[in-house]
């Protein structure tokens, strides 16, 4: 388990981190959310010590040690690899200061470049390869020595639905085998669909920490999606409605000022008929994101 | 394995496979290769160098091919035959043997060329020799009378201990001496500071800090630079073995090699000594500080500024040496001798001159490899800061934004 307690982080007069705190237990993937310049990436650069911060990380009750370091798998945010080595050298070049054996790892590669159908020979040049596919090559980098803790900063920028849907496979692949894994991500459905758990930061600070559910939920069922003959006129007119927005022909969503007020709209629009849908939910993360994360209501 | 091996042989393979690389450790050798071979295609062959000798007296001619020292071939016995010969220039020409009255000893050369003036004194001084041996026995001279008049004068050099030859060598050791580690400096402070500098520009540094320490990678590199530097004294050592046993026995340097064979041998010693171990420092310490010059650039365009700050330095110690190269006893030159940077040009210049002992040279090694250790405790404590800083600060606030990281 990876235990982040109290950690601060100045530069000068900038307060990157604030009593930054959260657990990420094996088996367990927790998404990192935040505007830009929200903390993340100073995060993760505390955690992989690459600063001096206040506070302590601990990986399993103590500091991380130069041989935890080998049970880490990290992606950056800007990728990068060395352009002159072969996919093949680069791969194994990484490997072994994680200190995996060569003939242990060379092996593998095929596989692995199938399961992130990487376009290319092991004997490619990494600058010979598309983007895209050096993009995929320094994802097989991070996972390909199996590491108990991975992090993952904006791991699917970049990618296309179908190579972001090979890498939500891998990384649930990892959380089965017992991997601690985090990731930052922009895009909020990545997040709701493979995170237990989420931590948001806004200016450096923890604004939300918990399960992906319990998150949602601590903002109230106040979203309301309605199919129904009734106008957007008169849907605003109902007592508790804050707004209505119309998402299709006779399909709205309707933003509750109070979740209380849901049985009384249902009985106002059903009036004890059969409705196609009524369902009340709380705020998507995406919505949370927007609020939350600025700490400004963009509605 | 031990992580900052793995750098190093990294390090090392990647420049060692590279193209510049093979380039830099061949081209002299290329360079010589190319003059010897320029120079045996333009000297005749040795057929095209020799002279025939024709003679109607047999034991003359034997005589002379035996015992005149001049290139000769017996292969032409008539004047037509070493004619045509000539004509081919399958020979340099012939020359014509006779005694007359067997009382005077005469000579004739024939060929399109005069013959070398070395040539000419060897064939003079067997006619001389000759023709004394025919005036002995036409004077019929007694044995004491012969022997009187064999008494040759006599010239010997006294030379003093610090001869002409021991200037030279000293001069030509201080030359290759202080070009070597200028060329090899500015080389190796360059390819560091690039190479480092461009990394910077990359996020690889971390993914490579998330699994080694920045003191293991940066150790690691250094001694790859510092590999691949013995990698080329190797192989200069082994190639200069190799031209001294080819000059030593081709046709073309014999003579040249055994002329200067002392001077040769005293440029070697003053070479292969302590002054190998002041230029290996030397290397050393620049390839650490281009190093962390190389890290304090931000963008990968800048790689190429990165080794300025050395590379100037360089040039400023190399213009000190060359400055002083007249004057080893300078105060000047002794204090500079044991600054660090300064003292791998102007000791070695000091010793070759034999204007310092060996304990001065000890203690001016001592501090060097101090300060080299020193620097790479403590560039490896803040290299890490340095790599990950990548905003646009200048210098100083790059290296101010660094050191605050770590």
């Amino acid at each position: 388990m990876l235990s982040v307690a109290h950690i601060s982080k100045h530069f000068g007069s900038l307060h990157a981190l604030n009593d930054v705190s959260f657990d990420v237990h094996d088996g367990e993937i927790m998404g990192l959310i935040g505007q830009n310049g929200a903390g993340k990436s100073t995060t993760f650069h505390s955690i992989l010590n690459f600063l001096k911060f206040d506070g302590a990380i601990t990986w399993n009750g103590q500091p991380l040690s130069a041989d935890d370091y080998n049970q880490i798998g990290y992606l950056p945010e800007e990728r990068s690899l060395m352009s002159k080595l072969t996919i093949t050298q680069q791969i194994v070049y990484l490997a072994r200061l994680k200190n995996q054996p060569a003939n242990v790892i060379k092996p593998k590669i095929n596989d692995w470049m199938q399961r992130f159908a990487v376009k290319g020979q092991p004997t490619d040049k990494i600058n010979k390869l598309s983007k895209g596919n050096q993009q995929k090559v320094q994802l097989i980098c991070t996972l390909i020595h199996e590491p108990q803790l991975i992090i993952l900063d904006e791991p699917f920028s970049g990618l296309d639905p179908v190579n972001a849907d090979l890498l939500k496979q891998a990384i649930v692949a990892a959380k089965q085998r017992g991997a601690a894994i985090i990731f930052s991500s922009h895009d909020m459905s990545n997040v709701e669909e493979i995170c237990d758990t989420l931590v948001m930061l806004r200016n450096g600070e923890v604004v939300l920490n918990g399960t992906v559910d319990g998150v949602r939920n601590q903002f109230g069922r106040t979203r309301l999606f309605l199919t129904t003959d009734w106008s957007a006129e008169q849907l605003s007119t109902l007592d508790g409605v804050d707004s209505v927005t119309a998402i299709g022909p006779n399909h709205y969503r309707l933003k509750l000022t109070n979740a209380d007020a849901g049985p009384a709209i249902f009985d106002a629009v059903t009036k004890g008929h059969y409705i196609q849908e009524f369902s009340q939910q709380p705020p998507t993360l995406d919505e949370i994101f927007r609020t939350e994360a600025g700490g400004v209501d963009h509605e | 394995m031990n992580k900052t091996w793995i750098v190093t042989s990294e390090t090392y393979l990647r420049q060692a496979k590279s193209w510049s690389f093979l380039m830099l450790i061949l081209m002299p050798f290329l360079f010589i290769g190319l003059t010897f071979g320029i120079t045996y295609v333009a000297t005749p062959s040795k057929d095209k160098s020799d002279i025939a000798v024709i003679s109607q007296d047999a034991s003359l001619r034997q005589s002379f091919l035996k015992t005149s020292g001049v290139q000769t071939t017996s292969k032409y016995q008539t004047v037509n035959a070493a004619q045509d010969a000539t004509k081919k220039s399958d020979i340099n020409g012939y020359i014509v043997l006779k005694t007359k009255n067997n009382r005077q000893v005469s000579a004739v050369f024939h060929g399109p060329n005069e013959i070398a003036s070395g040539d000419q004194a060897k064939i003079q001084r067997f006619l001389s020799h000759l023709q004394t041996q025919l005036n002995v026995q036409t004077a019929k001279l007694t044995t004491k009378q012969t022997q009187a008049l064999a008494v040759q004068p006599t010239f010997k050099q006294q030379l003093q201990k610090k001869t002409a030859s021991d200037k030279a060598a000293k001069t030509i050791s201080f030359y290759i001496l202080v070009f070597f580690v200028y060329l090899i400096l500015t080389t190796y402070s360059s390819i560091t500071a690039q190479e480092i500098a461009a990394e910077k520009g990359t996020k690889i540094m971390e993914v490579i800090f998330s699994s080694t320490t920045p003191r293991k990678y940066f150790n690691g590199k250094v001694y790859g630079v510092l590999l691949m530097i013995v990698t080329q004294l190797l192989v200069y050592l082994l190639g200069g073995a190799l031209i001294v046993q080819l000059a030593q026995h081709s046709r073309l340097t014999a003579n040249m090699w055994s002329q200067y064979a002392p001077i040769i041998g005293k440029v070697l010693h003053n070479l292969l000594s302590i002054n190998m171990i002041f230029a290996l420092a030397a290397v050393l310490l620049y390839t650490v500080v281009s190093a962390f010059c190389g890290a304090l650039v931000t963008r990968v365009e800048d790689a190429s500024k990165a080794s300025q700050p050395v590379i100037y330095l360089n040039l400023l110690t190399f213009a000190m040496a060359m400055a002083f190269q007249g004057s080893p006893t300078s105060g000047i030159v002794t204090v500079f001798s044991y600054i660090p940077f300064f003292s791998s040009y102007l000791m070695p210049l000091r010793l070759i001159n034999g204007t310092a002992t060996m304990g001065a040279a000890v203690l001016s090694l001592i501090i060097l490899l101090a300060t080299v250790v020193g620097s790479m405790w403590y560039i490896g404590k803040i290299y890490g800061g340095l790599m990950l800083q990548t905003d646009e600060l200048g210098f100083w606030g790059n290296l101010k934004r660094g050191l605050s990281l770590k």
